[in-house]
């Protein structure tokens, strides 16, 4: 139903790339993940480096769950500092937030001998209530950062005006409610992207799209519940994405590098997801 | 010192976890033998009281300032004192590298790094030259948090069983006690470092130890080993709180506390035999909390009579004051869940109450245990007896008494207000309304709200005349304020939606100077009252206006402040409530039968607009996309026969050819349908 001619150019200007994001509090990896970034030639590690949370009892928002570096990443693979904000940091404008997270990335950088560092990603779940302050938060990021930034979309952020920022991170998990996980996986479930396929090809900034490889655990009635994405369900959402706007199959990250998440899918279904 | 017992455990407490795992839940746990004073807390509170001692303070001291005891240190001529706080002080510098990287904006750089390295090995140093003085406590604590910072675990377990141990009793000592236990685990003897955490209360550090070791056979093997083993209560409460949180989950509440491990059936059910087992051998110091355990396992696994009967027993066995209110609370969840409804029994509960509310002071466990208790049994004991069920809702300031009084028939309400407000003829109404605080104007506002959405206009106004102003003022949110104050119900929305700027509404604090709700109420009154007095025209413009009032009304309109006191889009019209949106459509059903062409066409126009159509069962709308299983994608249905269909039909025959409205012209739905219906006549 949708040409070609409808896709918006701005994607153009991503580049062609193959990423993961790095989730955990320890920067350490093993042989297989190792082999992981080879093999699919990951070119970029969004590494999480720090939540930013309002502290207890007070007004002002601080660092939270800062990543260590017990390990440095192969030669010729970026890292790119991500930080998530809490949306309640974003209720009202904090001064000099975006300074403070900008020196401190720009420290840890230097601090852990972190060089080649171009870009950062800010990650936070705005709403209608925080997107004003969200984005002028972003402006002043991009202000002083000087140069790449980009920021994580959610499905229902596609509706909204986009942010003041290079490109951003689609987001395609999460998508679920997790108290109907007999109904819909909780994680990913076609139907529930299905909605926001529309606003897609209209969405006027570069999208890089995040895909979930993870598995979240829980006990329920007393069975231990894993939800996981079946491969088939990933791609599904994959082609139909890419048939509202094809450039999404541009720069591809996978939510997130973990040996086990590495092992349960096949290799086939990696060249899939990481398929331009 | 507060600085010291957060790297303490920040050395500990390594467990691998991921970032932003945790999230609070509703769903307190029932079963708590011990009273949570951790050892951090502890600590702390002893370092601040000598420290407020020693400074001749009568303030309350929350936070160790290192230069005000220096001065007052060097005022009273004790050099010793100076020295050993201008280490300490150098010391709680590294401590903040530490914490810097964490915790703090400015992250540590690669010198200040390098610095601490220094610092520690020279503090180290100067605190162990001083070990034989008279505050050798103090400077032997100072040893072994340096030791520990630098990872000297073995230094630090030779300190302590060299000399240390043989201290006199302080806090200090207890500090390095801790420190010692760190290393002990640090370096492979975690079954004495737990039993010393366990001994402290250092319920982080526990966690740490046995995180892969909460295994109904680890807790049994623990307790071959050691039947009173200080480790054996933290055990068996995390094993019987996750039970908990397992059966929590099939009701719908998320779980996800932290540390959470699975426990199945076949689990559960070992552990309440070697429950009994352990109660029969007679080698526990604390039969009730074991009891208890099996008890409230049984409870959670369906077995509800044997749960009761062994609750019973454990009341009458051994065990801490504290296990033996732990057990009293069981015991009333436990009864209240089987229970018939009965005089004894709200004799029972009204004591148990007032027993509540004593020890909610002591400890907040209480007053979290007594939510879940009412939550998941008293209110379903009191279902048939709904005056004394909100009664206690009220009492016991549960969320769902607003929900239930938000939700329920108006009759019900009425009744609940008329026995809130006259004299009590039992003893447990009399109890009830001696803790009842409500607020009037509250329960009349709603009630009146109530008639409203019954579309009772007269009945809504006898209710709603004497609320002030002041009281929406005073208790609706400037969200709302906004909105009402900005929203007019007199527009047509399907031709002029009153879209505002969502964040508008938290910057401005407009307020009601009139209440604009009782103004709507009288308005729709005089005009469905005058309805018999029209005719012609007259009388079908009425019906449109009233058309516009019932569907800003709706609650899809855009004045849905006139019914709620706040819209979400998952919101339905409730049992107990008009469709306002299909009471819209039937006067624009009598408008569209108009001759006059602009009225006609306005009408069939309105009656195409997709938000009066609140119930989508009846396939309401011309069209929907669905979910279609065999072909898993979502396919595009047309419903010929629904309301929307056909009146966008008969707008159709109309303005086919003829000179449209701009607002007909503009319509992008209309337009997808004149599209599909020139194809499909």
């Amino acid at each position: 139903m949708i040409s070609c001619g409808k896709q918006r150019p701005q994607d153009e200007s991503l580049e062609q790339c193959n990423s993961v994001y790095y989730w955990r509090t320890d920067l350490r990896l093993d042989s297989t993940e190792r082999a992981f970034l080879k093999q699919y030639n990951i070119k970029k590690v969004y590494c999480r480096y720090f939540d930013v949370v309002m502290g207890d009892n007070s007004a002002e928002p601080r660092p939270n769950a800062t990543i260590s570096f017990s390990d440095s990443l192969p030669d010729g693979i970026e890292i790119i500092p991500t930080i998530y904000i809490t949306e309640d940091c974003m209720h009202k404008p904090h001064k000099d937030l975006a300074e403070k997270i900008v020196q401190r990335i720009r420290q840890m950088n230097e601090t852990n001998n972190i060089n080649n560092v171009h870009e950062i990603q800010i990650d936070c779940d705005y709403t209608s209530r925080s997107r004003k302050t969200y984005y002028k938060f972003l402006e002043e990021v991009v202000k002083l950062w000087k140069s790449k930034v980009s920021t994580t979309i959610r499905l229902h952020q596609l509706s909204m005006p986009v942010p003041p920022v290079d490109y951003g991170a689609l987001m395609v998990y999460n998508t679920g409610d997790p108290r109907k996980w007999q109904e819909r996986n909780p994680i990913l479930d076609y139907r529930d992207v299905y909605p926001y396929l529309k606003h897609l090809d209209q969405y006027a900034l570069p999208l890089a799209v995040a895909y979930p490889v993870y598995l979240w655990i829980r006990n329920i009635q007393n069975v231990r519940i894993e939800h996981s994405v079946d491969a088939a369900e990933i791609l599904k959402v994959k082609h139909a994405m890419e048939k509202e706007r094809p450039n999404l199959s541009s720069s591809i990250i996978t939510y997130h590098l973990e040996t086990d998440n590495i092992n349960r899918y096949k290799t086939e279904t990696y060249e899939e997801i990481y398929r331009h | 010192m507060k600085k010291f017992i957060v790297i303490s455990l920040f050395s500990v407490f390594s467990l691998p976890m991921m970032a932003c795992l945790w999230w609070d839940t509703s769903n307190p746990y029932l079963f708590s033998m011990y009273k949570q004073d951790d050892f951090k807390n502890r600590v702390e509170r002893v370092c601040n009281d000598n420290w407020k001692a020693y400074l001749g303070s009568t303030e309350e001291y929350f936070w160790f300032n290192a230069d005000d005891a220096i001065k007052a240190a060097r005022q009273k001529g004790d050099a010793l004192m100076v020295s050993y706080l201008q280490n300490l002080k150098k010391y709680l510098n590294c401590v903040d590298i530490e914490q810097r990287k964490q915790y703090e904006w400015n992250y540590p750089t690669a010198n200040d790094i390098a610095a601490q390295k220094r610092d520690l090995q020279a503090v180290r140093t100067y605190a162990f030259s001083k070990v034989k003085t008279k505050l050798r406590s103090q400077h032997a604590l100072l040893y072994m948090r340096c030791n520990m910072m630098m990872g000297r675990h073995q230094d630090n377990i030779n300190f302590w069983q060299q000399s240390a141990c043989n201290f006199i009793e302080t806090v200090y000592k207890d500090m390095m006690k801790n420190i010692y236990a760190g290393a002990l685990y640090k370096t492979g003897r975690e079954a004495e470092a737990g039993e010393m955490f366990a001994e402290m209360d250092d319920y982080e550090s526990l966690m740490t130890i046995y995180y892969k070791k909460r295994s109904y056979l680890a807790i049994s093997q623990q307790y071959k080993q050691n039947p009173n083993a200080k480790v054996l209560p933290f055990l068996l409460q995390d094993f019987v709180n996750n039970a908990q949180e397992a059966e929590d989950a099939k009701t719908g509440s998320m779980g996800g506390k932290l540390f959470i491990r699975d426990i199945n059936q076949q689990e559960s059910w070992q552990m309440q035999q070697f429950c009994e087992l352990v109660v029969r051998e007679g080698k526990t110091e604390a039969p009730a909390m074991w009891k208890a355990a099996k008890a409230w396992l049984e409870y959670l696994s369906g077995k509800k009579q044997e749960a009761l009967k062994d609750i019973d027993a454990a009341m009458t066995l051994d065990g801490t004051e504290r296990m033996k209110d732990n057990v009293r609370v069981l015991k009333l969840y436990i009864t209240a869940a089987q229970a018939k409804p009965s005089d004894s029994f709200d004799k029972y509960l009204a004591n148990e109450l007032e027993w509540f509310k004593q020890k909610e002071k002591e400890d907040e466990f209480f007053g979290r245990a007594q939510t879940r208790i009412m939550r998941q049994t008293i209110f379903q004991h009191y279902i048939d007896k709904p005056e004394q069920r909100l009664a206690l809702m009220c009492i016991t300031h549960d969320y769902q008494y607003e929900q239930a009084i938000d939700t329920m028939r108006v009759d019900l309400l009425e009744k609940f207000y008329t026995y809130s407000k006259s004299p009590a003829k039992k003893d447990f109404d009399k109890y009830l309304k001696s803790q009842m605080q409500t607020n009037d104007s509250a329960i009349v506002e709603l009630i009146g709200t109530k008639y409203m959405r019954m579309a009772n206009w007269g009945k809504a106004i006898e209710w709603l005349k004497n609320i002030p102003v002041s009281y929406y003022n005073n208790n609706r949110s400037r969200g709302y304020l906004y909105y009402s104050l900005l929203r007019k119900y007199d527009v047509e929305p399907w031709i002029t939606r009153q879209w505002l700027r969502e964040d508008e509404a938290w910057e401005k604090n407009l307020k009601w100077w009139k209440n604009v709700k009782l103004d709507f109420c009288k308005e729709m009154q005089m005009l469905e009252s005058s309805l018999n007095l029209l005719q012609g025209k007259a009388l079908e413009q009425r019906y449109y206006n009233l058309a516009v009032r019932y569907a800003q009304a709706n609650i899809k309109g855009d004045c849905w402040w006139l019914m709620r006191e706040a819209k979400n889009c998952y919101d339905t019209v409730r049992v107990n409530e008009v469709d306002l949106g299909a009471r819209a459509i039937e006067y624009l059903q009598k408008a569209a039968l108009s001759n006059d062409n602009d009225l006609k066409i306005k009408a069939l126009f309105a009656m195409g607009y997709r938000e009066l159509y609140n119930n989508k069962n009846g396939k309401s709308l011309w069209t929907d996309m669905v979910w279609d299983e065999a072909k898993t994608d979502y396919v595009r249905k047309y419903y010929r026969q629904s309301p929307q269909f056909r009146a966008f039909q008969a707008l159709y025959d109309m303005v086919n050819g003829a000179k449209e409205p701009t607002y007909v012209t503009k319509c992008d739905e209309f337009d997808q349908f004149r599209s599909y219906y020139r194809q499909h006549k």
